[in-house]
């Protein structure tokens, strides 16, 4: 052990001294995620020493680890090339400071922030460091007010400096260890960015928190970390922005989300994603639900070449709940493979989930879902709900849920039904003199409406748009 | 596959077998090319989510339980008609070889996986069903005993154009004084001509000394029928698959399951459907009970292709479960490719519904009644499915034994 920690510091050193000669260029050819690639990272963000041997802790984990390649139908991962992960961070930690413009992002990514109408100024703002929203403004008008509470928003590396203990506690080690899965040691071993809540007791910040993803503003965006503590008795909203396509250069967004819902407390986490269409997107978010704690997910999936993501909740203590709700939209050459995990763990817990997916121009939706009772979790209840509504031969919707019971007392259910888009639906729509792209648009509006509703309205303006953007083609 | 290696199989064994029973060459060619599989065949895909598999076969000890020389069974078959052929295969390799020969294997691939070979390679049992077009039979049965420590069993049903059949089936144990674990595997190909019609129902009620493992497999032609009925209660570990391919137009299959699990008998009960054609429809509907430290593990499959345009494809599974230390396991799936599909699944768990009891209880009905007959009335909407009265009654006197 000692001689392994000799031999650590003695890299460590050369490490500092070749990040210093090779930060410009040679540094950028390297291929391979190495620990000198780790190193600097930590070293670049200054942070402590502990968080530096997490990383290296997690990166052997994601050395050791194999790709996951044997689940039934899931998403092709055989482009996502390790190798070739640390080169496509490499550019974008020289490029920090903003060198990225307007007119680099393709074309279909202007386009779309066109179609929403985002405007000139944010337009520049969004390939540069600057990205600033509305959201950004009302944190900063609400700050004092919650400072004065003891509530802390900030972004991630910032509260590894500032919070220390809280983050030492939670990060990767009781929600999401690193050894969950490959993505989650990988993000472990290189996340950056993100965003830190911590509400303190019998606290409620009645306005949600938005984080909006600041492209590019840090070196490894695309593996943010974001850490919610809400302790006993307190209560927030948090979204995580982007209802505007997320452009980057890498294909690979590996991000980590971890929950804390303490006693009696209430989160929900609502996100609209929307990749562009050349990412990888695989993640992992989990909370932990302790007794009478109440976790709801709201999540909108909308780009991205192929999506693995299953929010899961552990429901540890008595009469904690957990609500889904979801919505996956695939389009031409996308493959959204996605659904909801939940652990009853305790007594008297309760899960809903409420899972929509539309598949159209030969893209692939799946539900995939785990409901997990423990022996002992007595008069837990689940239902689970899934719809798929499929506008083309060339598209494919599979439900692939698991349910494994290890009580008698509960009560579980699942659901599942797949259908074509009605034609004597588009044809009463029709004679009502609507062409036909209106008419399916319309039809699309009110199948997802149930999770719209659950969204704060300008998510849910911005979401109905999206979807009709996907529907016109546009999106490419 | 060292693990799996069973040392008195070699192809003397598989020879000796095919002997005995007089076979002709072809087939003995299948069944040494299904032991010469073995060498690289999987064990069937069982379910599995991080940090668990659902079923453990990893666990049958082969060397054990298969003795492939000493087989043996008391098998009676009936076929209530003498325009329908029901024959052991080795009566019927003379008369109806070349039906045989070009129906063995067309279905269910002998080298499927390690099961499945080993199964091919040894049967010695099993019965071929031949009816030819435009027949209409209604009571075939094959009722069989199992007498020896292994026992592997191949039926074949061929049902011509415009034919109609129904076959009931049924395994127990026998009175040989065997001991030990033991292992029946039961491999069933069904073909189902244009407009035929084939209802198979099968009832397995072996003692807790038995792994079974069970693969049923129908092909429809259009305007084509195969209702399969699976009814499991016995054996220590089942692993039962029932499979259906609609090949044919406006073709159709019902899948009806049950299982009463009691002490610590395990089921992985799977069924599978794809439409493969034009307005092709699917039920599948399974009840299982639970009792004591019994499992339950439960995968359907409704798999729609490109080509099925108006396909209307159902499925629900519910499980009621009577003990706190039982454990269910269900996972329904979904795999859509054409849109012009209505389809839709459901699973419920639950446990005997304690207002229902209640009620009983308050019509002065003692509790140990009152929940058999909620468990009996629970079975109720797949026994409706049966449309044959002896199978139905065979399953209720089953479940009712059960709940003694």
């Amino acid at each position: 052990m000692s001689s392994q920690q000799d031999d650590l510091k003695e890299t460590d050193t050369e490490a500092r001294f070749e990040f210093k000669k090779e930060e410009n260029s040679a540094f950028k050819s390297e291929k391979g995620l190495t620990e000198e690639t780790v190193r600097v990272i930590s070293e670049d963000k200054d942070e402590p020493e502990w968080m530096l041997e997490r990383r290296l802790r997690a990166l052997e984990q994601f050395q050791e680890m194999p790709m996951p390649t044997d689940w039934p139908g899931q998403p092709d991962l055989s482009e996502v090339d390790i190798n070739e992960i640390v080169p496509y961070i490499r550019p974008d930690i020289d490029k920090r400071g903003g060198a990225d413009s307007w007119e680099d992002l393709p074309e279909e990514i202007q386009d779309t922030f066109d179609k929403l109408g985002i405007p000139e100024a944010e337009k520049n703002a969004l390939s540069g460091v600057g990205a600033q929203y509305e959201s950004e403004i009302v944190y900063q008008n609400m700050q004092e007010r919650w400072e004065e509470k003891g509530v802390i928003f900030c972004d991630m590396d910032k509260a590894v400096q500032e919070h220390e203990e809280i983050v030492r506690e939670h990060f990767m080690t009781k929600c999401v260890p690193p050894s969950d899965n490959k993505f989650a040691a990988l993000h472990g071993a290189i996340w950056s960015g993100g965003s830190f809540v911590y509400v303190p007791e019998n606290t409620t910040v009645e306005m949600p928190i938005q984080a909006y993803f600041r492209m590019n503003s840090e070196g490894m965006g695309q593996f943010e970390h974001t850490l919610i503590i809400a302790e006993e008795g307190s209560e927030v909203h948090y979204i995580e922005g982007c209802s505007a396509p997320k452009y980057s250069a890498f294909n690979l967004h590996s991000g980590g989300v971890e929950v804390f819902v303490g006693e009696d407390a209430h989160v929900q986490y609502s996100t609209v994603q929307n990749w562009s269409k050349n990412t990888y997107n695989l993640n992992t978010k989990r909370a932990i639900a302790e007794k009478g704690g109440r976790m709801e997910w709201i999540s909108g999936s909308m780009g991205s070449k192929a999506t693995m993501l299953y929010p899961s909740t552990i429901l540890k203590g008595r009469g904690a709940s957990d609500n889904h709700i979801t919505i996956a939209f695939a389009g031409e050459g996308q493959d959204i493979d996605t659904g909801a995990k939940v652990y009853h763990n305790a007594p008297d817990t309760k899960s809903t989930v409420e899972s929509k997916s539309i598949a159209k121009d030969g893209g692939r939706t799946n539900y995939r879902g785990l409901v997990h009772i423990a022996d002992g979790a007595e008069n837990s209840s689940t239902a689970v709900e899934c719809d798929a509504l499929m506008f083309d031969n060339e598209s494919t919707s599979d439900t692939m849920p698991y349910m494994e019971i290890n009580e008698s007392k509960v009560d579980v259910a699942h659901e599942a039904t797949v259908g074509k888009i009605g034609d004597e639906d588009i044809f009463y729509l029709q004679s009502r003199g609507l062409d036909d792209d209106d008419a399916k648009q319309m039809i699309v509006s009110g199948f997802i409406e149930p999770i719209t509703e659950e969204l704060p309205i300008e998510y849910a303006v911005e979401l109905n748009r999206l979807v009709e953007l996907e529907m016109e083609g546009s999106l490419g | 596959m060292s693990t799996k290696q069973i040392e008195s199989l070699s192809e003397d064994t598989v020879r000796r077998i095919a002997d005995e029973r007089d076979e002709p060459e072809w087939l003995l060619e299948t069944r040494l090319d299904a032991l010469a599989a073995l060498e690289t065949a999987e064990l069937p895909d069982v379910i599995q989510t991080p940090g668990r598999r659902w079923t453990d076969l990893e666990a049958l000890d082969f060397e054990a339980l298969v003795d492939p020389l000493n087989q043996a069974d008391e098998t009676e078959r009936t076929a209530g008609d003498d325009e329908v052929v029901v024959l052991p295969f080795t009566e019927a390799l003379g008369e109806y070889g070349d039906v045989i020969e070009a129906n063995f294997g067309s279905v269910l691939d002998p080298e499927h996986n390690y099961l499945t070979a080993l199964s091919v390679a040894l049967f010695t049992t099993g019965t071929f069903v031949y009816v030819p077009e435009g027949v209409d039979v209604e009571d075939v049965t094959v009722r069989a005993e199992m007498n020896s420590r292994s026992l592997f069993s191949q039926t074949l049903v061929v049902a011509e154009e415009s034919s109609s059949v129904t076959i009931l089936e049924s395994i127990e144990t026998g009175d040989a004084e065997i001991g030990d674990d033991r292992y029946f595997s039961n491999l069933v190909e069904v073909v189902a001509g244009e407009n035929a019609n084939v209802q198979f129902g099968s009832l397995q009620n072996l003692d807790d000394d038995a792994y079974t493992y069970s693969l049923k497999r129908g092909v429809t032609d259009t305007y084509a029928t195969v209702d399969w009925i699976e009814s499991n209660f016995g054996s220590k570990l089942t692993r039962s698959d029932i499979e259906t391919e609609l090949n044919g137009d406006g073709s159709e299959s019902q899948i009806v399951g049950t299982f009463f699990g009691t002490d610590d008998q395990h089921f992985d009960i799977n069924a599978r459907v794809w439409h493969q054609a034009e307005q092709t429809t699917a039920d599948l509907v399974t009840r299982g009970v639970l009792d004591d430290v019994a499992r339950s593990v439960y995968e359907g499959v409704q798999d729609v292709g490109e080509d099925a345009w108006n396909t209307s494809s159902y499925q629900r599974e519910n499980t009621l479960m009577l003990s706190d230390d039982a454990e269910a396991d269900a996972s329904p799936k979904l795999i859509i490719h054409n849109h012009d599909t209505e389809a839709s699944h459901s699973a419920t768990v639950g446990q005997v519904d304690a207002e229902d009891l209640f009620y009983l209880e308050s019509r002065s009905i003692d509790s140990r009644t009152a929940r058999n007959m909620l468990v009996e009335g629970f079975f109720v909407p797949v026994l409706e499915e049966i449309a044959v009265d002896e199978f139905r009654d065979d399953v209720e006197e089953l479940v009712l034994e059960r709940l003694q």
